[in-house]
Parts: C-alpha cells; structure tokens; sequence
C-alpha cells in the first residue's frame, strides 16, 4: 500500500476557481501496480490526474511522487519528475508525425539521443503498429493507434509512473483489450506505476490489481477489483446496464 | 507588357518585406495567440539601429546583423515584460497589450531618433535591366534574401526537434505542458523568431522606403494583412500574402492611382475576414505553421 516509490495523493482538494471538485481524495499507486479509478460524470477523475500532474494546483493536501513532495509544481516539473499523464482524448500533435510525437515525448530527455532511440525501439515493441506509421501524420491516425501513440509518447520520457485519462474511450473492445493488455505489461516488464481512470468498469478492473470508486468528489470504496464488483453500490451504478463484457 | 513585369517586380520586393513582417506575427500567433502589434516596430527599430551603427563607423552587413541582435533582445524583453506577466491572455488582451507597446516604442523612437526619415546605404551590387524591366540590386537583395530566410524558417519549423515543439505548443498545448514543453519558454523563443524576422524586414526595406520613428505602423499593419491571408497560422500562406499584397498594391498603384496603393490591404483585409476569414491559402486545420 505504501507508494514511497509510485505516486501517492495525500487528502487531496482541487478545483476550478470556486468549484470545489476533489474534496480529500487519497490515492496511491506502487511500482508494479495498476490502480484503476472508476466513478460517475463528475466524480472528479479527470481532475484527480490533472492535480497529480499539475495541471491544476491543489488547493490542499500533497501530491509525492517517488518519495518527493511535488505539490503544486507545475506539469513541466512534474513531467520531468518521472510522472506521464497521458490526456483524455489522446490530444496527438496532430499535424507532426508519429515519429515527431514520440520524439517530443522525450523532450525532458532530449539530450540523450542513445537514451532516446533505444527508448523508441522499445515503445515499438510495446505499441508494433506504430512502427508501421512512424512517417504519418498522427492526426491521419485511427482513434485506437492515437490511443497507442498518446500512451507511447508519454512513456518515452521514461517515467516511473504513468496515469491514463480514459483511454478506452470512444475505442472498439478489441483495440480496448490489446491497448489494457499492454498497460499489464508495462506494469509488469517495466514495474511502472499506473494509475487508470476509466468509465469502462469491467475492462479497467480487470487489468487492476487494486481500485477506487470515487463519488462527488470523495473515496466512496477502495479494494481488490474481485471484492468491488461484489458490492452492490458497484454493481448498481456502474455495471447495471447492459455493458458488452469485453 | 513590360510596364505590367515591371510594376509586377516593384510588388515582389515590396511584398516579400510584408511576407517578413507577415511570417513574424504567425510565428508568435501560432504558439501563444498573441497578435503582436508591435511586430512593424521591430523593423523600424532594425533600421534605425543599422543607421547608428552606420554612423558610428561599423561595416553595412556588420550593422545589420547588430540590428537584428537588438531587436531580438527587444522582443525577448518584450515577451518578458509585457506578455508573460499576464495570468490570462486572450487574443483581445493582446491586441490592447501589443498596441501600447507599439506606441510607446514609436514614442521612444521619436525620442531617440527625431521626425525625420533616412535611408540605410544599399546592399552592393549593380542594376539591372532584363527586357525593358530594370530591377534595383537591392531589390534582387530583398528577394534572394526573403527566400534564404523563408526557407530556414521552413526547415526550422518542419526539421529541427526546438521547431517541432513549437508546433506541439500552437496545436495541442496541454499536451504540450503534459511532455515537458514550457509555454513561457516557447513564447519567448516565438518572439525571438518573430524579431529577427521583422529586424530582417526593417534593415532590407530601408535603403527604398526609408525609416522612420513610424515607419512600422503602416509595414506592420500590411504584414498583419499579409499574414491574415494565410489564416494567422501559417508560415507559406503569411509569404504567399505578403507577395500577393505586394504585388497587388503595386499594379494598383501602377494602373489606377498610386494615391490607392495603401487603401489596397484594407481592402483585401476586409473582403478576405468577410469572405474566407480561416486565410485563403490552405485549408485551416492542417495549415499551422
């Protein structure tokens, strides 16, 4: 549980001006772990990963990141600190090729051109169909590759930890269980620390080892994925539905 | 004929300075939605600096190069001090922003340099004339010269990876920050770009139309025009403008009335916001720098 290594967010509170979205959310992912973050519309994920990379500033609370206390640093710090957010909607350098996109996912890196290819090779090899594209215009891409590509572009700066802003969305559950597939590599092979904010519950949980149900703002559950789609609030309001199992 | 080639040759060099002027507001529009007014000043200020170089004895192409060095400082510092202090820009505040420190530059320019105009000793070289149309050397200087820097401003933009973060910036900034990218330090290198492009206008352009403490106002006001042409975001279309306006002010002037030749920009400015108002060369999206 203890995340001296991963990311940890200590009671953490964030908004936008008076809005008040987070209101002392604790979260915390080890190196080797997939946490998952599931919730309703505005349930404050995205906001949680945008405090963690200091995209917003928390209003109160601590962010650590690898020990460190990064609270209220800016995401270029955080960035160069070891921490990848990879946005909601991809957001792609649209008009740079694929190629120019992992490169720039290096920019805190940039000096290092031997750190920097053997980096590329290895994105390859997690994301292959990217290799196939390199020269392409990363907006020409499908919503799956851009997926791919946002994830690679992240992990070229050879981060400890990485967050991931919904990256199922808007993707076929095939693509889906390939892109999740490689997340569980990554924390495997390269013992990332991953946080997974998903609206996908059943995708999410099962590449989790462990998961937070957020609710307005606040932890509403914590626990093993198993355990979680046990519980009735769980299954109530997010897997009642008729959600495809993917 | 020949007066048509000759009145299409006056366009060119004179257009090729708006497309210098031009490439300077999409290089800081681009990355940080500021529309710089100031951007004419840059050129006034490069010609003036030349000239005191002149003055105190320096080689011609060793005061221009000084003067491209001042302008660039000027720009940095003006990004520093007026721009990046702001919390949070939007194009409007820019426009209000940039106009004021236009005036106060041109006030201090009044200052420093007096009213009147003078003109930067040109560029070696004879005239020439091909077919009846006689072509100044500076002319051909102003031409080979915009070409060689519109082509390095091109590979810097398409080529080198500090150009390539600059796009990342101008087209996805969050995700920009998100990599590493400073916003604050793009938009000081944007405007270090946008004043020595200006300061090239500002040296070429003086030895012809000489300079004066205002001569930005109108330079710059056409290299928006120019610029707007292309849609504000791109480096091709802000030269293919600036040539366009050259040259159409030039046959206006020729055939209707010099008296017009200013009113043409305005003109055009208007019919392109009114009928094309994303530019009219190059489709929007994929034309950013």
């Amino acid at each position: 549980m203890s995340a001296e290594q991963g990311v940890e967010a200590v009671d953490l509170q964030a908004g936008y001006g008076r809005i008040e979205v987070l209101r002392g959310i604790s979260v915390a992912a080890a190196p080797g772990e997939v946490v998952a973050v599931v919730g309703a519309n505005g349930a404050g994920k995205s906001t949680l990963l945008r405090a963690l990379s200091g995209l917003i500033a928390p209003t109160a609370g601590r962010v650590r990141l690898g020990g460190a206390d990064v609270t209220g640093r800016g995401p270029e710090a955080i960035a160069a600190a070891g921490l990848a957010h990879v946005p909601e909607n991809r957001l792609v350098f649209p008009t740079l090729t694929v190629d120019d996109n992992l490169t720039l996912g290096a920019w805190t890196r940039r000096r290092d051109k031997a750190g920097l290819r053997e980096r590329r090779e290895r994105v390859l090899e997690y994301f292959p169909r990217l290799a196939d594209r390199l020269a392409q215009a990363a907006g020409t891409l499908s919503g799956g590759e851009q997926q791919m590509l946002s994830i690679g572009r992240g992990l070229m700066a050879r981060p400890s930890v990485l967050v991931l802003d919904e990256p199922s969305l808007g993707l076929a559950p095939r693509v889906v269980r390939e892109i999740f597939a490689t997340l569980g590599r990554l924390r495997t092979e390269e013992g990332l620390a991953i946080v997974l904010v998903e609206q996908n519950v059943r995708a999410a949980f099962k590449v989790a080892d462990r998961a937070t149900v957020l609710d307005r703002g606040r932890v509403l559950l914590e626990g093993v994925p198993k355990d979680l789609l046990g519980d009735d609030r769980v299954q109530q309001a997010y897997l009642g539905g008729g959600y495809a199992v993917s | 004929m020949s007066d048509f080639l000759q009145f299409v040759v006056a366009g060119l060099s004179a257009g090729a300075v708006y497309a210098l002027v031009a490439m300077g507001f999409v290089a800081i529009f681009s990355v940080s939605g500021v529309i710089n007014l100031a951007q004419g000043e840059f050129a006034a200020i490069a010609g003036l600096s030349a000239l005191s170089f002149t003055d105190a004895g320096v080689p011609l192409p060793v005061a221009m190069l000084l003067a491209l060095l001042v302008v660039a400082v000027v720009a940095v510092l003006m990004q520093r001090l007026a721009i990046a202090p702001v919390r949070r820009m939007t194009t409007l505040v820019s426009i209000i922003l940039t106009l004021g420190v236009s005036t106060a530059l041109k006030a201090l320019l009044l200052l420093i340099y007096g009213p009147q105009g003078r003109g930067l000793a040109p560029l070696p070289g004879s005239d020439l004339v091909i077919g009846g149309v006689s072509v100044r050397a500076q002319e051909l200087w102003i031409l080979g010269i915009t070409a060689v820097v519109a082509v390095a401003v091109a590979v810097f933009y398409d080529r080198t990876v500090l150009g390539k973060a600059l796009r990342a910036c101008a087209e996805q900034p969050v995700a920009a920050r998100l990599v590493g990218i400073s916003p604050k330090a793009a938009a000081t290198v944007a405007f270090a770009v946008a004043g020595l492009l200006g300061a090239v206008a500002g040296v070429l352009a003086s030895p012809i139309q000489l300079t004066q403490w205002d001569s930005g106002l109108l330079l710059g006001l056409k290299g928006f025009v120019a610029a707007t042409l292309g849609g504000l975001v791109s480096i091709r279309g802000a030269v293919l403008g600036g040539l366009v306006l050259g040259v159409l002010e030039s046959l206006t002037a020729g055939y209707v009335d010099s008296g017009y030749r200013d009113a043409v920009a305005f003109v055009l400015l208007i019919v392109v916001l009114v009928a094309r108002p994303g530019g009219v060369f190059g489709r929007h999206a994929e034309a950013r720098v």
